[in-house]
């Protein structure tokens, strides 16, 4: 292995693949800050013109760009609440607060520091663990990705907060219902197209997207004219956008949640299917658990873990899902998936036989995600001043809409497997814990207020008692 | 009381109960009429969760949350809306420089702005950059002008 990580050191650090993490993390971050331009786009952007690099050069590149994109992402989320990325919408949730307080320097600081921690804690795991987890990740089948998607549609309960559940479960059962518009994925049938060409499609997320996000924050500020007071107030509040200190008591809160948010992030990222969007998702609803009722009450008003959480997932994630395309030569996400192509397109089969076909692309790509960390810290702490100046709560129902289409398809598969028999729910261990979970997550913040009030009720009751 | 939620919730019901309805005109193959799971399975456990939630919404005590709606700017943000949808119907016909840039012009009006030069200026040149970014950097095809210009 030893032999291997200098292989890759000596492949990663000359001087043309050094020059290719940098420009990829520049231009990822520049495609990714564009509302819509995700890492799928900028990846496939950059197919062309890596056609005459070599493997490894190639692969590098293409790496800068997806770590890019998802730190650009995020930079649009705190900023102007519009997630070009899936992957950062959760990042919005307290990123975007933070801004409006005038914050947004220490936000984008915070993002910084927690997707470098991330990415680079990840890779580290990547180097360690790379084969042995791939076999973890094969033991998962549709009926457990099923039962992983669920959960992370329930966990949505847990970011709404006290009194509403239900409002969050409406808005995702509303994503879940956009996302079946348009050809049915495997019979081929229309659903709710009403003839329209233009549905055949589906709903694009970018549309959605802009819709729930920049559409209503435009015609709320075009409905409700600012006064010169709150003119003044705004301008007041961006003269402080710069201030990218983050103090002791917000670095000590940071530690752990980017401890636990890594370890997450890389797991959920070396599950095929379940990438960036899913990890942030997970993490945040973590985040907020652990934090208890005081500081998770603050989850969405600008909350530094909030906003940890989700960024080191993210990251994390992002080097997770490399695990199942280098040693299996499935795709972890939408964004591998389209490496996967552009691998095959070198000539080279991703899967077991890379280690030993082709070590140098192998470690190449694993150095570099440390040094495409590195790139990336180095290249944004100093921009936020700059970025900062471009300057409602997100809505569940994106996640739905993300996660519609592959659920079914997941639930469908499953159900082929199984002969039309819906016993996988409960007779496989893997997905019965999972559901169980997710039950959990939803049942937990119903009941625990309930029996709360009962345990204080009875606490009283003795205490006057006695 | 009619509160915010409760319009939310009743507007909900409506769209679930049309989703639920047109659920019953997605097209099954012969054969799938008796499969445990079909194109309607989804959607049809959708559209009744969608109804149970929006009613438990409705009956639920909220928080009482009133519309507001004093002082907001109709007029303006309704033409805007207008202005978005021709804008959507015009981008394809007229092209995307001439269109995009008369979106814009519409757009800095209705706001209240009236220098001329400013509104030219903060337009035209944007939709040029743009358009050159994306088609000649990131090479994302879009169609310059009109219908009738193409060859």
């Amino acid at each position: 292995m030893l032999e291997g990580i200098l292989t890759g050191l000596s492949t990663a650090a000359s001087p043309i693949n050094l020059l290719m993490v940098a420009v990829g993390c520049f231009v990822g971050t520049f495609i990714g800050m564009l509302p819509g331009l995700g890492p799928i786009s900028a990846i496939a952007l950059m197919i062309p013109i890596t056609y005459g690099f070599d493997p490894a050069t190639g692969l590098i590149l293409m790496a800068g760009v997806y770590y890019g994109a998802i730190f650009g992402g995020s930079t649009s989320s705190i900023l102007i609440n519009a997630p070009g990325v899936a992957g950062t919408v959760a990042t919005a949730f307290d990123g975007y607060p933070l801004a409006r307080k005038g914050m947004a320097g220490k936000a984008l600081a915070i993002a910084a520091y927690s997707s470098f921690s991330g990415g680079t804690i990840a890779a580290v795991f990547l180097l360690i663990a790379a084969p042995s987890l791939a076999v973890v990740s094969l033991a998962f089948q549709s009926t457990d990705y099923f039962a992983l998607m669920v959960l992370g549609l329930t966990a949505v309960a847990a970011f709404a907060g006290r009194g509403n559940v239900v409002k969050a479960l409406l808005m995702t059962v509303l994503g879940l219902m956009l996302s079946t518009v348009g050809t049915d994925q495997t019979q081929g049938v229309q659903r709710f197209t009403l003839g329209m060409i233009d549905l055949i499609d589906g709903v694009s997320f970018l549309l959605l997207a802009m819709a729930t996000f920049a559409l209503s924050e435009a015609l709320m500020s075009v409905l409700r004219p600012k006064s010169d007071a709150d003119r003044a107030r705004e301008l007041e509040a961006q003269k402080n956008l710069g201030s990218m200190k983050v103090d002791k008591e917000e670095i000590k809160e940071m530690v752990p949640v980017i401890g636990r948010s890594s370890v997450l992030g890389f797991f959920i990222g070396v599950l095929p299917g379940a990438g960036a969007t899913i990890a942030s998702f997970l993490a945040y609803g973590m985040e907020q658990r652990l934090a208890g009722p005081k500081k998770g009450a603050l989850f969405g008003q600008g909350s530094v873990r909030g906003l940890a959480a989700p960024e080191t997932a993210n990251n994390a994630a992002c080097s997770g899902s490399f695990v199942p395309l280098l040693t299996l030569g499935i795709p972890g996400s939408g964004t591998t998936a389209i490496m996967l192509g552009a691998l095959i397109s070198y000539g080279i089969q991703p899967g077991p036989r890379l280690f030993v076909d082709n070590p140098s692309v192998f470690w190449a790509v694993i150095i570099s995600m440390y040094l495409g960390n590195v790139i990336l810290l180095i290249l944004n702490l100093p921009l936020i001043p700059y970025i900062a100046r471009i300057l409602a709560i997100p809505s569940p129902m994106l996640l739905g809409f993300i996660l519609g289409g592959m659920m079914e398809e997941n639930l469908r598969r499953a159900l082929i497997i199984n002969d039309d028999s819906w016993s996988f729910l409960w007779e496989r261990p893997l997905t019965f814990s999972i559901l169980l979970i997710a039950a959990l997550t939803l049942i937990v913040p119903i009941i625990a207020p309930v029996v709360g009030r009962a345990l204080a009720k009875r606490r009283e009751a003795a205490g006057e008692g006695g | 009381m009619l509160t915010r939620d409760r319009i939310g919730a009743l507007l909900l019901l409506a769209f679930s109960i049309f989703y639920g309805v047109r659920t019953l005109y997605i097209p099954l193959l012969p054969f799938q009429a008796e499969a445990a799971f079909t194109a309607r399975s989804m959607p049809w456990a959708l559209s009744v969760l969608g109804v149970v939630l929006s009613l438990a919404l409705l009956v639920r005590r909220g928080t009482g949350a009133r519309v507001e709606t004093s002082g907001f700017q109709w007029r303006r943000a309704a033409l805007l809306c207008a202005l978005m949808v021709a804008y959507g119907l015009t981008v394809r016909p007229a092209g995307f420089l001439i269109s995009t840039s008369l979106f814009l012009i519409g757009g800095f009006v209705i706001l209240g702005e009236r220098r001329i030069w400013l509104i030219l200026a903060a337009s035209i040149p944007i939709v040029v950059f743009f358009w050159v970014l994306m088609t000649q950097f990131l090479g994302v095809f879009i169609e310059p002008w009109p219908e009738f210009l193409k060859g």
